[in-house]
């Protein structure tokens, strides 16, 4: 059980990053649009997190594959299989010279993407509060014991 | 306003004196007052335009006017019509609870008497159309019957236009009596005197106000177009005149008759004519090589957009070379400061209007009210003109140029500055290229601009970099070789980049000895990537313009190159497309770093092999450059090409560091731009060194569902500094009419910007998927848009099997065919090889309007009879340039032909061609194969007359330098590579020759239609 709980735990740490990491792209893009920033950072700003946040998410969901916890890996696994094809097609930076010709597309992947994340990140917390109060409940089953 | 009252005995007086106005434009509109040549014409229309409830008398006022109106008519009308039904269903009595409705067809029957006018005014009824229009579904409510010939055809096009806003808002509540009256008065007053005055008082800002060309007086025919009124008896048929222009087709689509006559087919063998009557209609627009809109007409609202399949844009050239005389005049506004809308920050410019007495001015664009700065003060005469507006070009004239004060600097200005990378590998030597360049870079140094704060600085690289210190103590150039392309350093970095004048000589002696240091290098390889990096360290600092000498495909280090053309595996795949977009991010990454730090590039590249020109030309894209292309060079032959193209880009006027910003009116927004450029913000365009060569495209979109200004404004801003050291704003200014109408959309339009923003789009999409889908994308378009005024057209007039489209889009068709068959759309892959395509691209994505067309649609012309001709001279081009149409049957085997297309001249002896000719033009070759003669000038007044004109064709345009080919009729393959492919009516290969397509088009115009 203890195991049970570490998982728990490392998912929430890799979930919140992955909403933290999405929720940041957004920012700059909207920064971007609002002309607050140019083509030139913007595109640094989240090329240098792209490739983190796909491994990080393919990390999460290999070890819910690894820990069998089907349901969680077969929701993550739509995710990782269009990193995995986005990869493949070398599409997964923003092109720095037509950031504005696909932004809206930009935005629209991040948004979905932040909306998967964040509830990805509540399942997390969810089972992370069952396998804390199973533990606790466990502990006391074994203090009662003696 | 006082003398338009007196002409309105039946109106109630105040209520009219001023609310017409009042409510009509919006604020910031200048009253509207009307070009000269509407005089006594449009003003009396003008305060009736815009009935709405508020102005509208009510009705017991309005009766005791009418029957002396009534009895007017008469008097003001060409004879004919029936005219005591006018007043028995129009002027009688309101019938019923329906009256509205019932009596909304009234107010046309006088219009017919507002037709009188010489059909050269503009005409009054825009607004009307605006704000008048009823909704279709009244039509048919139309108590009158099929009405009269001169009734129909007097029928005013605005009228039955889609329903605008104004009219809809009167139509339920408005106390509807009063209607009768508008259109009574303004029979009584058709062509009143006492307007002349007060419309010829205001002063020209005023008179701005779009006189719009649209309704009755310029198409003296298309009040016929709308589906409108009552269905014509056929018996009055002549009484239709067309609008339209059709080409009468078979019946069968697909059948060829007999009947067919190609020959009467549209051709644009004048050229680029554009549509004049819309600048001379607004006389303070910039000129249209600097601004061109795709139609001159903006809808007015999403729907009417969304039925215009068009592109709706513009193509702007902020530089284009202005003829003698009329350059543009250059302002300082000294302590005053750039007088600039606070809010839109747009510049002061002829459309704006002062108030308050000259204290104030209202921002034409977004309307907002700012103070006049002290300094700028001037007063207002009678009129509302200012007095000094005379002396205020700015305030006359659409194009000025403004000088930026330092708030317009982030830095201080740069100097111009020349830096050269220089592939100096085995080919490029043998070839002889690096002779040619340096010979010219050589013959320019007096020329390039800027003297004397000009910067020059070389870098040659083959497997090595080589950096050459040209300080100006020494007396010859040091060069220092670097050979670690993993980790390049520029050593002393200070020393590389050096000023022209001071170092002149260094320069010269550097130059010189360039061809011999490298003549018996047997390098083969090339580090392009380390070396452009080498250049981007060196330039940095400054910014300038990077031009490259590229000999072939980059080997060693970052950005190498594969050989990915000759897989014939990939082409017609779906993975096409990716042989023509950049292979590596590096070239892209470069791009973005260069712009970022203000560098140009521009790319030479003289390979005969493949060079990958698609990534190489991505640098030059993403950095406003250009690419120039010299396939398989040959010092003998491209040599004088080279030349005269590169002196143009050392010498011409460029503009550094500049930015661009097209601002439009409230609703609407440049929503995508198309050229080569980097865009900084959503509407900014970075554009690092631009000149007189290089075009935009860019598409509006509309983001409210409905304009209510008249007018839309669009100001076209750079900033730049001039190779002087200023920092200059240019600003183009232009006004454009909102409609409501799309018939008057598809008058105003311009087939020249359309097709340059069409080429711009297909090219765009050969990027992203197969040549195919490119071509049918144009295709569908062009389909889309036609079918959409047959629609508009169909129903008032039996079409049958004709195709028809508007004047204003008569070469539309061909020069969308003609897009499919330019280079980089053609064909298969076999075609055109990727390098040539990718090439021809990336310089039709940066052409001016004019000369793309010319591209497009080349010129064909016969000169030995002019030769023959013992007296003509060379006087006016004109006359001895006929063009043809472009079809093998033009050509006749015993004539000479010149074909120019702006980039290539290629003479065409008939196999017939008398041998004189022939032996008078060539000398003692004139029976070799002509691929191995060249042109020259021989001691003959046949040979100089020939040479003369072929040297005036290429000063008509000095941007690019035709190359001379020559070719003998029969001498297969190259007569068809050089020739018989551009002859773009006919069919070739797999193409469709200009009937078939007009047949394929009208097809499917039809289908759905």
């Amino acid at each position: 059980m203890a195991w049970d709980l570490f998982l728990w735990i490392i998912s929430f740490v890799i979930s919140l990053a992955l909403v933290a990491s999405v929720f940041y792209q957004v920012i700059c893009l909207t920064d971007l649009e609002a002309d607050h920033m140019n083509p030139f950072e913007t595109s640094t700003c989240i090329n240098r997190l792209v490739l983190p946040e796909f491994i990080l998410q393919g990390s999460l969901c290999l070890l819910f594959l690894l820990t069998w916890h089907w349901f969680f890996f077969l929701v993550s696994l739509p995710v990782t299989c269009y990193h995995a094809m986005l990869y493949n097609k070398r599409r997964h930076l923003i092109d720095v010279t037509e950031v504005f010709r696909g932004i809206d597309f930009e935005k629209k992947l991040r948004f979905t993407k932040l909306g998967f994340y964040i509830s990805l990140f509540i399942l997390v917390v969810f089972r992370l509060t069952l396998s804390v109060v199973y533990s606790l409940t466990e502990d006391d089953d074994l203090f009662h014991l003696f | 306003m006082n003398t338009e009252n007196r002409n309105f005995p039946a109106r109630p007086p105040p209520s009219f004196s001023s609310s017409p106005f009042a409510s009509a434009p919006p604020p910031g509109v200048p009253p509207q007052s009307v070009g000269p040549e509407a005089v006594g014409f449009r003003p009396p229309t003008r305060p009736f335009t815009p009935p709405g409830p508020p102005m509208a008398p009510p009705a017991g006022v309005m009766r005791p006017g009418q029957p002396p109106l009534v009895s007017q008519i008469p008097g003001s009308r060409p004879p004919g019509p029936p005219l005591p039904s006018f007043p028995s269903t129009a002027y009688g009595p309101p019938g019923g609870g329906g009256g509205s409705f019932q009596r909304f067809p009234t107010p046309p029957p006088p219009f017919p008497a507002t037709q009188n006018p010489p059909p050269s005014g503009p005409s009054p009824p825009q607004t009307l159309a605006g704000h008048l229009s009823p909704p279709m579904s009244f039509r048919p409510q139309q108590p009158m019957g099929p009405p009269p010939p001169s009734m129909t055809s007097g029928l005013p096009g605005g009228f039955a236009s889609p329903p605008g806003p104004g009219f809809q808002q009167s139509m339920p509540g408005g106390p509807q009596p009063s209607y009768p009256g508008y259109p009574s008065n303004q029979v009584l007053q058709g062509p009143p005197k006492p307007f002349q005055s007060p419309s010829q008082g205001p002063p020209s800002a005023v008179s701005s106000y779009p006189s719009q060309t649209g309704g009755f007086s310029q198409h003296p025919g298309q009040q016929n177009m709308h589906p409108s009124y009552a269905p014509p008896p056929t018996s009055n048929v002549q009484g239709l005149v067309e609008d339209f222009n059709s080409l009468s087709l078979s019946n069968i689509p697909g059948s060829l008759e007999p009947g067919l006559d190609h020959t009467s087919f549209p051709r644009p063998l004048d050229g680029d004519v554009e549509p004049s009557s819309f600048a001379e209609a607004h006389p303070m627009n910039c000129h249209s090589r600097y601004l061109r809109l795709t139609t001159s007409a903006i809808p007015n609202s999403q729907s009417l957009a969304s039925r215009w399949h068009l592109p709706l844009g513009a193509v702007v050239c902020p530089l284009a070379e202005a003829p003698e005389g009329e350059e543009v005049p250059l302002i300082d506004f000294g302590s005053s400061g750039i007088i600039r809308c606070r809010r839109c920050r747009t510049y002061v410019n002829p459309y704006v209007t002062f108030t308050d007495s000259g204290r104030k001015w209202r921002c034409n664009i977004c309307s907002m009210l700012n103070d006049v700065p002290g300094e700028y003060f001037s007063h207002l005469d009678a009129t509302g003109r200012r007095m000094d507006m005379d002396q205020r070009p700015e305030l006359t004239k659409g194009s000025v140029e403004i000088i930026a004060p330092t708030e317009y600097m982030v830095r201080p200005p740069m100097p111009p500055i020349y830096f050269f990378l220089i592939d100096v590998s085995f080919s490029a030597t043998k070839s002889g290229m690096l002779e040619v360049a340096t010979q010219t870079i050589k013959s320019c140094l007096d020329n390039l601009p800027g003297y004397p704060r000009t910067q020059i600085g070389f870098i040659t690289y083959d497997s090595t970099l080589h950096f050459y210190n040209m300080k100006s103590s020494l007396s010859q150039p040091q060069m220092m070789v670097v050979s670690d392309l993993d980790d390049i350093f520029v050593p002393l970095p200070d020393d590389l980049l050096v000023n022209l004048s001071e170092s002149r000589n260094v320069v010269e002696a550097f130059l010189d000895s360039l061809p011999l240091m490298f003549h018996d290098n047997v390098n083969v390889e090339s580090a392009f990537g380390p070396a452009l990096k080498a250049a981007y360290m060196v330039m940095n600092q400054l910014g300038g313009k990077l031009l490259i000498f590229q000999n072939s495909l980059p080997s060693l280090g970052v950005g190498r190159l594969k050989l990915r053309g000759d897989d014939p595996r990939v082409y017609g795949t779906d993975k096409e497309y990716t042989l023509r977009v950049a292979e590596d991010t590096f070239y892209k990454q470069m791009a973005a770093d260069c712009t970022k730090f203000q560098i140009g590039i521009n790319v030479y590249a003289f390979s005969d092999k493949y060079t990958d020109i698609a990534s190489l030309g991505t640098l030059a894209k993403y950095t406003g450059g250009q690419v120039y292309y010299y396939p398989g060079f040959q010092s003998s032959i491209h040599g004088d090409k080279l030349r005269h193209e590169l002196a143009r880009d050392l010498t011409r006027e460029t503009a550094w560091e500049s930015v661009m910003r097209i601002r439009c009116g409230k609703g609407i927004r440049f929503s995508s731009y198309h050229g080569n450029f980097m865009l900084r913000s959503t509407d900014l365009l970075a554009l690092p060194a631009v000149d007189c060569d290089k075009a935009y495209a860019m598409q509006l979109t509309l983001e409210e569902t409905l304009l209510t200004t008249p007018t839309v404004y669009f100001q076209v801003a750079l900033l730049y500094t001039a190779s002087c050291g200023e920092r200059r704003i240019r600003v183009h200014t232009a006004v454009a009419p909102v409609v409501t109408d799309l018939g008057e959309m598809y008058r105003q339009a311009d087939t020249g910007s359309i097709v340059s923003v069409y080429s711009r789009l297909a090219i765009e999409k050969t990027l992203s998927s197969k040549l195919d889908d490119a071509r049918n994308v144009i295709q569908q378009k062009i389909v889309k848009a036609l079918r959409e005024y047959r629609n508009l057209n169909a129903v008032q007039h039996r079409l049958g099997s004709r195709l028809i489209y508007p004047e204003s889009l008569k070469f539309l068709p061909l020069y969308g065919l003609a897009i499919g068959k330019s280079t980089p759309l053609q064909g298969g892959p076999a075609d055109a090889s990727l390098d040539d395509r990718c090439a021809a691209g990336f310089t039709m994505m940066a052409l001016p309007v004019k000369k793309l067309l010319k591209l497009l649609y080349p010129s064909l012309f016969r000169v030995d009879e002019w030769l023959l001709k013992p007296s003509a001279d060379l006087d006016d081009l004109k006359d001895v340039v006929r063009r043809l149409p472009l079809a093998a049957e033009s050509l006749d085997s015993r004539g000479l032909y010149i074909y120019d297309d702006g980039f290539r001249l290629v003479l065409w002896f008939g196999r017939m061609l008398s041998p004189d000719i022939a032996k008078n033009l060539l000398g003692s070759d004139f029976a070799a194969e002509l691929s191995r003669v060249t042109l020259q000038e021989q001691e003959n007044g046949m040979s100089k007359k020939l040479m003369r004109l072929i040297k005036k064709v290429r000063e008509n345009d000095p941007s690019y330098h035709p190359m001379c080919f020559l070719v003998r009729q029969g001498e297969q393959p190259r007569e068809g590579f050089l020739l018989l492919r551009h002859l773009i009516e006919d069919q070739m290969g797999g193409s469709t020759s200009y009937v078939d397509w007009i047949l394929q088009l009208h097809r499917q115009i039809q289908q759905n239609a």
